[in-house]
Order: C-alpha cells, then structure tokens, then sequence
C-alpha cells in the first residue's frame, strides 16, 4: 500500500471510529433493562442525556405547549384610574389580538390613537407621554415573562420530570416540552395555573342580602325592558323565568348561597353585566364560587350538583407572596381525618400580617381562593400566630401535591394561555418507533438487495457505504445531543435514498467512460472526477432547502432539516471518498481487467 | 447487469404533448385548489384529537355522544365535526374547528365528556384512552401558515440565485418553473384526495423540492457539459443526449426511493402515511417535470433568444 493510500485509509478509520465512539453511549443506554434505567445516578442519567439521541415527543409520548402570556390582563393590571372608556377599549383590543398576528404593544398603539385614548391618564406611573409609557409596558411584559419561566421551570423540576426543555419563544410565549409524561391533564394544570392564593373576608349576611336585591332590580329592570320590545316574540313562560332575575338561581344551603350547576353560565352573565358591575364595584364586593361542586338533595327530592356562592371583600387581605412553604398533609383529626390538605408556612412579614388579620377578624369568615376558586371559608375564632394555614376541600392527594408545588414555585404574575399544544400518548409514541424502524429497516434491505444484485460487486461496496452514512449520521446526531422525531426518522430514510443516488450517479459514470473505451482504472478517475460536479450541485441545492426549513420550522421540522443536513453531508463523504478508496485500494492490489459494475 | 445504454430517445420531440399535459394538470390543479384544501389543525386553529377504544366502535355513536358536550358550563355540538378511523375500527380521530370562545383546555373537556359517556368501551387508565391531543389557537395557525408559506417562497428564491451562479439564469428559469410546477400538481392531488395538510407535509414538500431539484441538476449538469464540448449540435439535440445519458441513473434512483416510500406507505403506519404519501406522489412527479418541464423549457428558452 503506498503511502497516500495509506493516510486516506487511516483518515477513513479515524472518522469511522469516531461515529461508532458518539454512538456508543446511545447503544449502552438502549441495552440498558428498564430496571437499570431506573436505577441510574444523577450523575450517569446526566451523561447519557448529554451524550445519546434522544427520541421526540412523537416517539416517546409526551406533551409540548406553548403558553403565551395574556397580555391585555397584564396591561388591565397595571393601569390605574381605569374607566368604562378604558375597559371597553381594552375589550376591543383583546378581542382583535385573539385574531392577529401584529405585535400586542403596536396593536395598542395604533388602537389608542385610533380611539384617541390618553395614555397617561392610566398609566402616569410609567411616564408622562404616550412612547415613554409604551416603553415602559414594554419592559414590564419582558420581565413578567422572565418571572413566568422562573416559576414554570420551579414547578416542572418540583414535578419531577426528565428532560423537560423551557425555552421562550418570541417576546410573549414560552415553550414548555415535557418529554415521557403520561398524565397530560395534570401537567397541563400545572403549568396553567396561576396559583394566585388569596386571603379575603366573607361579607356579613345582611350585606350579602342587601346586595341580591339590588341585583335583583337591576335585572328584573332589564328582563322587562326587553320583555316590553319583544313581547310578541317570548312566551309567557319564558319570560316568567327571566324576569325572576338573580335570587331565583340562588339555592341557601344553612347560611350559605348555592348555585346550580346548570346556572353557572347564567350566573357570569349577570355579574358581567355592566350595570352589576357597577353596584359591586361600589360596595367593593366580589362574588365568588366554591372550587368543586357538592351534591344536594332539592325541594323536589332531586339530587342537584350545586356550587356554593361566596360574597367577599374585594382585596385580598394576605396573599399567596408571603408563602415560605406549601406541604401535602393528611388532615389527622376531626370529620376530614384522612381527606389530603396542603400546609401553608408564612415569612415573617406574612405571619405579622396574619397576626393581625386574624385578630381584627375574630367571628367573621375569612376565604381562602385559589386562582378566584373558594376552597374553604371558616370562621376566625381566635387570633392565629406563627403563620400557618390549611388548605381543606380538595379531591385527592395528587391534587394537593400539585398545589403545594405550585404554592411553593410561585403565583404566576400573569395568567397564561395556551396557544397551543400537541400531546402525544405513550402508546400512540411506542407504534411510530416500531414502525419507523421496522419499515427503515425493510427500505434499506431491499435498497441493498436491488443495489448488489444490479451493480454486483461495485453495488456490494456501495452497500457498505451506505450502512455507514446510517451510522456517521446517527453518530453526528448523538454528538449534537440532537432529538429524533418521527419526521427525522423520514429524514434517515431520505438520506439512504440520497447516499444510493450520490452512488447511482457514480457508477452511471464509470460505466459510461468504460463504453468509451477507457481502461478501469481511467474510467474510475474520469467516472468520479465527472461525478462529483453534479453529486456537489445536487445535494448543496437540497443542502439550501434543508436550511431554510431548519430556520423557519418549528419542532418536528426542525429535527427533519438536521437530519436531512448532516445527511447529505455524511452521504457525500461516503460517496465520493470511502468509495473511491476501495476501488483506489482493490486497483492497487491487482490489475483488474473486467470491473464487476 | 442493465436495464437501459445507449437509447436515443427524442424526449424533445414530444415537447409540446408534455407541455400540453403539465398545462391541463396545472390548470385541473389550480381548479381544485380553489375548491378548497383539507389544512390540518396546524394551519386553520382547531383541535384533534386521537382516542383509542378497548372495543370497535361505529363513528355515528360518537358523533351522537358528541352532539351535546358540556365543556367548563358551556354547550357544544360537535356531532358535525369531522370525525374518522384512524388505522382500524377501534382508533378515531375527531378533528373540530376552532370556535367562538372556546374554554380553556377545550380538548381535555371533550375527552373527558366522551370518555365518561362511553364507559363500557373505554380502557380503565385515562392516558391509555387519548392517543394523541393537538390544540392550535387561529393566531398560531396563521403564523404557522404564513411560516411554511415563506420557507418555500425563500427556499425557492434561494434555489434560483444558486442555478443562476452555478449555471446561467436560464438553466434556472426552468428548473424553478419546474419546482412550482411540482408543488401545485401536488397539492391538486391533496386536494383531490382530501388528504390533510399539515407540518410534515410541508417537509415532504420541502423534500420534493430538494429530490425534484437533485434531478433537474443532474441533467442540467449534462446539458452544461455537452454544451462545452460540442457547440455546433442544435441545442434540441444536446437536450435529448444529456436526458440518455442520464436516463439509467434517473430510473435506478426513482426506483430505489420508490421502493423506501413504498415500504413507509404499507408498514410507516398512520402518522407517516401523509409524508409518505407526499413523497410518492412527489417522486413521480418530480421525475418527470425534470424531463419535460426544466429541459423542455430551456430549450425553448434558448431556441428563442437564438
């Protein structure tokens, strides 16, 4: 062998080498029982997720989401002052930003000086002129969503998760990919949750008396306005239900209110009215409901799912900010003995406050809500010091898990919503692996049957470098720590296609240049010297669609382009030099007259 | 061992049929788009959603489960809603469009409305039930739209400026006319069979991009390379050399990616059937427009600026 062969050969196996070190760490891990996997250390999990190819969430199961933050909230937050003016102008707003793709900030912008709202009036605090103040807001909802991925990234690692990817996306949204999980309604309350605990005292009975029949009139009033224009068009009966207005949805259960079930929406309709708004506002009072529903035996011996009704202080005496810990307890005493509860520990600021709170209050009720849900309200006996507090009424014990976890990682600042998700079960995960592989496996094997039985020998030394495209490639991905998804898998298959093509052309070539009467050995240099213009030209224009892709795609694309792009790089390499070694190799060896092509 | 040496077939000479042929399928193409194609959830907003039953069950009793679902106290009627097998007659998919106002975690609260109503043929494990959820609200689907419809305009208008410096701008006229000529007569055929479009079908077209552009170069290559050596030959003629010669490689690579999509369409199962799909269909397509739509069009080019 002389001695430039010699260095290509030692350049070939060093890069061979090379894949089959990346790849190791992902065929230990695979080798590895279900057993062994569970028992791995921090530090060897750690290792085998840097080092190995991960699979997708379409191969594995899992969820992904990408949260947004709500904007419009965040702004009606922050403003003071507000009016009906400015209310119906962020209506307006938010409902057009559902549908639109401009950025939030331009959008309101452009939407106060069309409604020639004045800024500062609202948000003096923030500056005096209109693009001081939108600077500023600006700012506000970068650092809200920065608090937003601080908590979420608390909760997922306080759940318990593998692999979990955070990542923001744009200057609004956040991507959260939770990779393996199979309970995707928890997780996705998890994450969702707002986890805003307040502390609020529930208004006197007289009070709350006072104020149903004030809503009552005003929506009686109402009823038989439109009753007077569209009289013809309502039976009697109909209007009969209408016109009996607030207090008819309400059921008293001992000295509370319930509502039905079936009312809740009529409900959210009265109090959204603007008029009711209003009395509330006024009397600086706020109607809440119980956070699950109880059964109830009504007057006409039915059992009617109901929820209790809490009318309660607007502002919140205490919240969720002065929580040092949250813990999952079973209650030990009493008539819940066994039922889950979630062990509130304040700071010392909170547990003054409480102190306080608790000692003004003796006698009244006080609610504790969680994200405007009334998990429970009892009455203050005596003063409470040292800053604890129980959370009762919950269904389960994962439930009270979760909400110690998210007690503990924070209140969002803001609420989230979800723009969009993509669950996939686990089962669904397990049959797009095995029928990815499988069907890999069947493409590449008749590939390589048709391949030798057409270009016999020349076609064995094309197999060969196909099946290490495969494994360079799979090499390159552990090496990036790339993730496999099902369009990746199509990507592995495409590349196969390509690294025969880069092969086809070859050998089209040499044949070619053998027809023309060259010898073998000159028909291989021109054959491959020809070849590699076109093998360039082709696979970089696929290159330039593989990059594009990977720039605007998004998840699975993204795992598609990365495949396809180091595919064409690795098929290329096989191709043109590994290929052409062997030929160079088995020329130098012995004078071959007749090429097996 | 071979199929194909030597043949000296004049593709050129049915110039004009291939030309009247990609113009009909252009133009049956371009109907149907206008009638509508099936976008998937990505595109339009909605959710999907996959759900596997322990028994078979018949789409008209979910359809009749779902003509009142009861989401966070709202009343839906979602018997009208797009509803499917999904591999065999105990998989479904339901696919609803977005609506007005719909609650939050809307998906979650059909499977749980389906999955309390219909407790004799439902697994016991919840998890098990839902194969897979997808919710994309109308902005992301916008977005998603207005993403995928820009990677291909620039990954096309990139393709050109490569030709035009590798070649001539010429050689790339019609090697691009040739890609959109791919990617509409596709999207026909989806349109045709209703077939849904979604992400990865957007990389499958991306692929045929790439697959279709692989083999226009490679005879553009040839075209090149005959042009230099021999001037005088009529340009029709150079044409029809370079298309022979390189026809043997262009059947043998068809094939063996037909083969592989082939394979993926039988056994890649439901997920993959769509990009396999795509891809089959693109292959052929890809092939041909190489043929008659990149080199018949340059030849026209170049006869008339001759």
């Amino acid at each position: 062998m002389n001695n430039t062969l010699r260095t290509r050969l030692l350049s070939i196996l060093f890069i061979f080498g090379l894949g089959i070190y990346a790849l190791l760490p992902s065929i230990r891990y695979q080798l590895l029982s279900d057993d062994a996997k569970n028992n791995l250390s921090k530090d060897e999990l750690a290792y085998f997720e840097s080092k190995s190819i991960k699979q997708g969430l379409d191969l594995k199961g899992g969820i992904y989401i990408v949260l947004e933050v709500d904007l419009p909230q965040l702004v009606n937050t922050l403003a003071k002052n507000k009016d009906k003016n400015f209310d119906k102008f962020l209506d307006e707003l938010s409902e057009e930003y559902k549908n639109s793709s401009t950025d939030f900030f331009t959008l309101f912008e452009e939407k106060a000086l069309e409604k020639d709202l004045k800024l500062p009036r609202y948000f003096i605090s923030y500056g005096k002129t209109k693009d001081q103040i939108i600077e500023q807001l600006n700012l506000q909802s970068a650092d809200s969503i920065n608090r937003i991925i601080e908590i979420i990234q608390n909760r997922v690692d306080q759940f318990g998760v593998s692999e979990p990817t955070i990542q923001k996306q744009g200057n609004n949204r956040v991507i959260v990919e939770l990779a393996g999980v199979q309970d995707a309604e928890r997780a996705r309350d998890l994450l969702q949750s707002t986890a805003l605990l307040e502390l609020m005292i529930v208004k006197d009975v007289e009070s709350t008396n006072t104020i149903v029949r004030q809503i009552d009139n005003l929506t009686s009033m109402d009823v038989e306005k439109t009753n007077d224009d569209v009289d013809q068009l309502f039976d009697t009966n109909n209007s009969d239900k209408n016109s009996l207005g607030f207090s008819s949805l309400l059921i008293s259960v001992g000295s509370d209110l319930a509502i039905s079930t079936s009312n809740l929406s009529k409900l959210q309709n009265i109090l959204n009215q603007d008029n009711v708004k209003q009395v509330l506002d006024a009397t600086g009072s706020l109607f809440l409901t119980s956070n699950s529903a109880a059964t109830l035996i009504n007057d006409f011996g039915e059992e009617e799912e109901v929820y209790l009704l809490y009318h309660l202080v607007d502002n919140a005496e205490l919240t969720g900010g002065v929580i040092e810990d949250a813990q999952m307890r079973l209650s030990q005493s009493g008539v819940s003995a066994g039922q889950a509860t979630v062990q509130v520990e304040m700071n010392n600021e909170g547990s003054r406050e409480w102190a306080r709170i608790t000692g003004s209050n003796i006698n009244k009720r006080i609610a504790i809500v969680l994200d405007k849900k009334v998990h429970m309200a009892p009455v203050i006996r005596s003063q409470i010091f040292g800053g604890g507090t129980v959370i009762e009424g919950l269904d389960s014990i994962q439930e009270a898990e979760d909400i110690a976890i998210v007690l503990r990682a924070g209140s969002l600042p803001v609420p989230v919503t979800i723009q969009e998700e993509r669950t996939v079960g686990a089962s669904l995960g397990a049959d797009s692996v095995s029928s990815g592989a499988y069907s890999m496996l069947i493409g590449l094997l008749i590939v390589i049957l048709f391949i030798i039985f057409y270009y016999r020998l020349s076609g064995l030394i094309a197999s060969f470098a196909v099946i290490w495209t495969l494994i360079l490639l799979l090499g390159i991905l552990a090496l990036l720590g790339a993730t496999l998804t099902l369009p990746g898998i199509a990507g592995l298959i495409l590349t196969v296609g390509m690294s025969v093509d880069a092969n086809v052309i070859i050998f089209e070539r040499i044949k070619e240049e053998l027809r023309n009467g060259r010898s073998v050995r000159s028909a291989i240099d021109a054959g491959y010297q020809r070849a590699i213009t076109t093998i360039v030209d082709a696979n970089l224009t696929t290159g330039i669609a593989a990059a594009v892709l990977y720039q605007y795609g998004s998840g699975p694309i993204k795992g598609f382009a990365t495949v396809l792009f180091w595919g064409i790089i690795v098929s290329m390499f096989t191709a043109i030099i590994v290929t052409r070694f062997i030929f160079d190799y088995v020329i130098s060896k012995r004078n071959i007259e007749e090429l097996s092509i | 061992m071979k199929f194909i040496e030597n043949t000296k077939i004049k593709f050129m000479s049915f110039k004009k049929a291939g030309f009247a042929l990609s113009a009909t399928l252009g133009a049956g193409s371009l109907f149907l788009l206008m009638l509508g194609l099936n976008l998937g959830i990505d595109f339009k907003g909605g959710t999907a959603i996959g759900l596997s039953f322990t028994e078979e069950v018949s789409i008209q009793e979910i359809r009749t489960v779902m003509q009142s679902v009861s989401v966070q106290d709202q009343e839906f009627d979602l018997s009208k809603e797009e509803i499917k097998y999904f591999g065999s007659n105990k998989d479904v998919m339901i696919k609803i469009n977005s609506q007005d106002n719909t609650p939050e975690n809307f998906g979650q609260g059909i499977v749980n409305h389906i999955y309390e109503s219909m407790p004799t043929k439902v697994p016991q494990d919840k998890n098990m039930f839902v194969l897979s959820l997808g919710a994309v609200s109308p902005k992301v689907g916008s977005e998603l739209s207005g993403k995928a419809f820009w990677s291909i305009i620039s990954a096309l208008v990139l393709i050109l400026f490569y030709i035009s410096i590798r070649f001539e701008f010429k050689f790339a006229i019609g090697a691009i006319l040739a890609l959109v000529h791919d990617i509409i007569i596709t999207l026909g055929i989806f349109s045709l069979t209703g077939y849904e479009i979604t992400l990865s079908t957007v990389a499958a077209f991306l692929t045929i991009v790439g697959y279709s552009l692989n083999d226009t170069i490679v005879i553009l290559d040839r075209v090149r390379e005959n042009m230099k050596s021999s001037g005088t030959v009529l340009f029709e003629s150079t044409i029809n050399k370079s298309i022979n010669q390189s026809l043997s490689r262009t059947l043998i690579t068809s094939l063996t990616t037909l083969f592989v999509i082939v394979v993926l369409l039988i056994y890649g199962g439901e997920v993959i059937r769509p990009f396999a799909f795509t891809m089959f269909v693109g292959v052929i397509i890809g092939t041909y427009s190489s043929i008659y739509i990149a080199s018949a069009l340059l030849a026209t080019i170049y006869k008339s600026s001759n």
